[in-house]
This record gives structure tokens, C-alpha cells and sequence, in this order.
């Protein structure tokens, strides 16, 4: 299996006030294409830092990273907008969808920020991916006119929009009623077994044990 | 993303939350309308200042009066006769730049007809003084070259004096007046000459109702018994410029004078007098008050931009973790600036031409949005806009994804 995340001895460190403090002490992940992953471990642990430097919305402090072959320790703050772009989906706890935008426009907007996608093939594809979703009657709905289920799955068709190497999702069902949240984990599966990798963060037992494989978590190190 | 997609994005989102876009509106409205109106009102005073330079005898008329003598003076300055009347012919003679001389004798002289008496002003003069101060007797005639050379004891009443010396204005021509002293007979009554720069402000021009004009010659022999003159004033021919034909004065008065111990200015300069000292304060006022108002609505924008960023740290994190870049983020939140300030300037300049008009026609004043206020307040308020909107751009474009996205 081809390495598409491939991170050696990470570590991060944050001063706060007059105190470092380290969030991660040293991690090694590896994650190979088509992998389901669950990183879990209490909150502090360091599993939201390990998932922010892992979608490159944050660099290690020490380490070496590279995600789809590619070194992405050392990019420039611009470089690393457009890695997240292009290789990774976010799917978040709270949806972060826009309040003001439609499902449709949502949906499209990864790739109104790549560039260079005309505005007709944009539609298209949120399209197509919203009624693969079963969200087809949603399109012209504004985020506050659904349920939580159907925002996070609006949210998963936006992460995927495009085309992203990896998912990667931080407590995804953390703000959804169980029978949502047993919809959302669903359709991960589904997506999983689409071929898609997903990385998901949770300290959920449960939604952890739907993973191929759990990295526990603890203390800043993986156990 | 490209620019013109971020502008197009600003674009929406103003639209969308057009609650906070029309806050900002408001004070960019408010700012921009305030600058065109007193823009408007100042175009207007110095049209009006213009308009009364040119009822005065307009800007190519020059006056020569007497420079202070100095506190050493010497031996030619002492010598010198000053500004006479013989001056005056021998400017009316030799400087051809010249259309008209009128020279200036002007004393404070005690006025009697029957019981009314008073202390007014007696200008001596010549019948060119009319053509170069644009005056028109309303019954009878003016000074003729005559009276000059006969020293004859005629007057020519402004209006005002004739009105009060003789309760209807136009019954003074052939009566006597006795002024200073001496009996003159009344041949004329000048127009009444009104002008006013604002409607509760007094007649600029009442000071020329109140004087009476008499022969020069007959001012000195009867009043002075010097050869002195107050003032010259002088027209430049039509097609000579000002400077020109001040030089050509200067010259040949230096030759007679043998020192330069007279003063030559434009009548535009320091014309208006007192109520130009108005004026200036009046402008002065407005203008601060204009700036003031459009600093406000730029302050207003940069905080209610400001809050709207604050507010939507985590929507920006949401747009950085989907790809945006810092500048895109920037671009984002500057077009929505720009959609803002182009609309508050424009709505301005339409609120700044309404209430011209209101306060035009309340207060009496001339006043007009020109196209060149129009530009001016327009880049005014977009330039106040981009500031404002700067800072909060540069805070949204600087976020960390990390922390943008915990934001709470």
C-alpha cells in the first residue's frame, strides 16, 4: 500500500504565556491509501494537533511530514492553503458550513478557492456529489433551513468536492442525535468503502471502533 | 481564487448581510453627503465673491494709494508731494495701458439740509470714477468733466443720503445741500446699490449709498487747499493685463515721485473686506465640519467592519481550511469594503446634492454640485473607506487557520 501520510517524530510545541507547553512528543503515523483511521485518546491528548499538522492547517514545531509523497514541513503559509485544497477534505464538529450561502454554493466553494474551475463544471460537480449524498432536494436551501444530519452531510460533499488524497473529520457526530450520527458514520463507511481514506478524530469509543484502525492517543505520544 | 472572483464573493456577502452593510452605508452616506454640501455652499460663496468683485469694478481694476512713510524718511521721500491730482492727469496722459484714472479724495464732512444734519463720507472725484466702479445715477446726471474744470459746487448724492436728507430720494436733484459748510446743488441721485452675500446678512454695498460725490478740484480748493489725494483708482484698457498696466503705473509715478512711496494692488486683493473675513470663517467652519463627519463615518466602517470580522473568525477558518489563501481572505473582505464605500459614496453625493438644494433655498445662499465636487467627495469617501477597511483585512488575511477555526 502506497504511504499517503507518512509523518516522522512530530512534535509541536505552544508557549503559553511563559510556559511551553508540548501537545506532541514525537509522533510517527503512517497511513496508506484507502485506509480508515480513527485517532482517539482524552481530551489534551494531542489528537486535534496531530489532526490540524496532518490537513496542514498547522506545521510542526519539529519533524518531518509528508503527505501524498509530497514534504509539506516546510511550506510557506500561501503553499500550504493550496495542499489543503487539493488533497484534503475537512469535515467539522460543528459543520462550519456558510450561513449565507445555499447548499449548492457551499458545496462549491473548495473549488471557487482553487481556481481555474469554470463556474458551470463547479455546479456540476457539488451537484452531482450533493445527490450522491441524497441531498439533491437540498441544493437551493440555506445551512439553517436542515437538520444536523443533512448540514454534516453537506459538509462531506464539500470536503469532497475536490477530489481531496484524504477526509479528514474532527468529531464529526459530536453534534448530532445518535440516529444522525449513526447516518453520518454511515455514509463514511460507505465512503470508505468507495475507496476514499478518511482520517477521523474522536473520543468516542463507538464511532472510533467503525475505523479500520484506532491511534490511541495519549499525553502527546501515540500508545 | 483570482481578484475578480474575490471582489465578485465581497460582492455577495455585502448583499447578504445587508443589515451591517447598510450601518456602514450610513456613515459613509452621512460623511459623504456633508462634504459635497459644504463643497457645494463654498463653490458657492466664492461664486458670490466673484459676482461681487465684479459689481465693485471687477478684478482689472487697480488702486494706488499712499505708502506709509517710513520711520527715517529721506531726503526725496520728503520731498515728495505724495498721490495729487497732477499725478492723476499725468497717468491719464502719458500711460497708455490705462482706459480710465479716477483719482480719490475722501474726507468725513459734516452734512446739513434744514434740521437733518449728520457726519458722512464726501468722495472728490472725476467722472471716470462711475465707469470704473460700474455706477448709475437713478435721476439726474453724474460728475461731467465740466464741473471738474470748473470747480464747479455741484453733488451727486448715493441713494441713502438723498433718501434721509430729503425724505424721497428722487426729489434731491436740484436742491441744496450744505456740505462741510459750503452749499452744493444736487444734480444726481446714484442707484441704490444693494449686494448680499447671505439673505440675514447686511448690504455689502451699503457703504456706497452713503456718501456723497463732489469735482475733485472743488474737494481740494474747498476743502483741503492741498493738492493730496486718498486713493487713484485705475482700469486697465480691455486686452492689457493687470500686471502690465501695473507696472506702467509704477513706472511713471516713480519718475514724478522720485521714490516709491505708494502701494498699487488688484482690487481683488482684500476686496470684500470684512465680510470676506466672514466668508473665510463661515468656509473654514464648514469644511472642518465636513472632514470631521467623513473622519466619523470612516471610524464608523472600520469598527462595524471590524465586529463583522471578529464575528466571522471561524467562518474564515472555515475558508482557509477549504484552500483560501491569506490574500484571498484579504480580497474578501476588501471588496466588501469597496461594494460599501462605492455605494455610501454615491448615496452620499445624492443625499449632499438634496440637502444643498434644502440648505440653498433656506438659507438663501447661491450653491451648486459641480461635477469636480462630485469627483472630489466621491474619491474622498472611497479613499476614507479603503483606510478604514484595511486594518480589518489585514486581521482577517493574518488569522492562523488553527486559531481562526477554535475561535468561539
Amino acid at each position: 500500500m502506497p504511504g499517503l501520510i507518512e509523518a516522522r517524530r512530530l512534535a509541536k510545541t505552544y508557549r503559553l504565556g511563559q510556559v511551553d507547553v508540548a501537545a506532541l512528543r514525537g509522533v510517527d503515523v503512517d497511513v496508506g491509501a484507502g485506509e480508515f483511521i480513527a485517532i482517539t485518546g482524552p481530551s489534551g491528548s494531542g489528537k486535534s494537533t496531530l489532526m490540524h499538522i496532518l490537513g496542514c492547517l498547522d506545521t510542526p514545531t519539529s519533524g518531518s511530514y509528508h503527505l501524498d509523497g509530497e514534504d509539506v514541513s516546510g511550506l510557506s503559509g500561501k503553499q500550504l492553503a493550496q495542499v489543503r485544497n487539493r488533497k484534503v477534505g475537512f469535515v467539522f464538529q460543528t459543520f462550519n458550513l456558510m450561513p449565507r450561502l445555499t447548499v449548492e454554493e457551499n458545496v462549491a466553494l473548495p473549488l471557487k478557492y482553487r481556481g481555474g474551475v469554470p463556474r458551470g463544471e463547479r455546479r456540476v460537480r457539488a451537484l452531482r456529489l450533493l445527490e450522491r449524498l441524497g441531498l439533491a432536494d437540498r441544493v437551493g436551501h440555506r445551512p439553517d433551513e436542515l437538520s444536523g444530519g443533512e448540514r454534516q452531510r453537506v459538509a462531506i460533499a464539500r470536503a469532497l468536492v475536490g477530489e481531496p488524497a484524504i477526509l479528514m473529520a474532527d468529531e464529526p457526530t459530536g453534534n448530532l442525535d445518535s440516529a444522525s450520527g449513526a447516518e453520518v458514520l454511515q455514509t463514511f463507511a460507505e465512503l470508505h468503502h468507495a475507496g476514499h481514506t478518511i482520517v477521523l478524530v474522536t473520543h468516542d469509543p463507538n464511532v472510533a471502533a467503525r475505523a479500520e484502525r484506532v491511534i490511541q492517543m495519549s499525553d502527546g505520544r501515540v500508545v | 481564487m483570482n481578484l475578480l472572483e474575490s471582489l465578485l464573493t465581497g460582492l455577495d456577502e455585502a448583499r447578504r448581510h445587508w443589515g451591517q452593510t447598510v450601518l456602514s452605508l450610513l456613515g459613509l452616506i452621512l460623511g459623504t453627503g456633508s462634504i459635497v454640501t459644504v463643497l457645494a455652499l463654498f463653490g458657492g460663496q466664492t461664486a458670490l465673491t466673484e459676482q461681487f468683485l465684479n459689481e465693485v469694478g471687477g478684478r482689472s481694476t487697480i488702486i494706488v494709494s499712499d505708502r506709509e512713510r517710513s520711520a527715517h524718511p529721506g531726503a526725496r521721500e520728503l520731498a515728495s508731494k505724495r498721490l495729487t491730482f497732477k499725478d492723476a492727469q499725468y497717468l491719464r496722459a502719458r500711460a497708455v495701458s490705462l482706459a480710465a484714472v479716477s483719482p480719490g479724495w475722501a474726507q468725513q464732512l459734516p452734512y446739513r439740509v434744514g434740521n437733518t444734519s449728520f457726519d458722512g463720507q464726501v468722495i472728490g472725484t472725476v467722472p471716470d470714477y462711475m465707469a470704473i466702479n460700474d455706477i448709475k445715477p437713478l435721476v439726474g446726471r453724474y460728475l461731467s468733466d465740466l464741473d471738474v474744470r470748473q470747480q464747479a459746487r455741484v453733488a451727486v448724492l448715493g441713494w441713502k443720503y438723498a433718501d434721509s436728507l430729503f425724505g424721497v430720494a428722487t426729489r434731491a436733484v436740484g436742491q441744496l445741500v450744505s456740505i462741510g459748510g459750503k452749499h452744493y446743488t444736487v444734480v444726481g441721485v446714484m442707484e441704490r446699490e444693494e449686494f448680499y452675500f447671505a439673505a440675514w446678512e447686511s448690504n455689502a454695498l451699503e457703504y456706497r449709498n452713503e456718501r456723497a460725490y463732489i469735482p475733485i478740484s472743488t474737494a481740494i480748493v474747498q476743502h483741503s487747499a492741498v493738492d493730496h489725494l486718498d486713493f487713484l483708482t485705475l482700469k486697465a484698457r480691455p486686452g492689457v493685463g493687470g500686471r502690465a498696466a501695473q507696472a506702467q503705473v509704477r513706472s511713471l509715478l516713480f519718475a514724478r515721485h522720485g521714490v516709491e512711496d505708494f502701494d498699487i494692488r488688484a482690487s481683488g486683493q482684500g476686496a470684500g473686506g470684512e465680510a470676506g473675513q466672514f466668508l473665510l470663517l463661515f468656509n473654514f467652519i464648514f469644511l472642518v465640519v465636513g472632514v470631521v463627519s467623513l473622519i466619523t463615518g470612516g471610524i464608523v466602517i472600520a469598527n462595524i467592519l471590524l465586529a463583522s470580522v471578529v464575528e466571522r473568525v471561524r467562518e474564515f477558518g472555515t475558508r482557509m481550511a477549504l484552500g483560501a489563501t491569506g490574500g484571498a481572505i484579504f480580497a474578501h473582505v476588501l471588496a466588501e469594503v469597496l461594494v460599501v464605500t462605492v455605494m455610501g459614496g454615491l448615496l452620499g453625493l445624492g443625499l449632499g446634492t438634496a440637502l444643498t438644494g434644502v440648505v440653498a433655498h433656506f438659507m438663501q445662499m447661491p450653491a451648486v454640485v459641480s461635477p469636480f465636487i462630485a469627483a472630489v467627495s466621491t474619491v474622498t469617501a472611497l479613499t476614507v473607506g479603503l483606510l478604514a477597511g484595511l486594518f480589518p483585512a489585514l486581521r482577517a488575511a493574518r488569522l492562523s487557520p488553527v486559531e481562526a477555526l477554535r475561535y468561539a
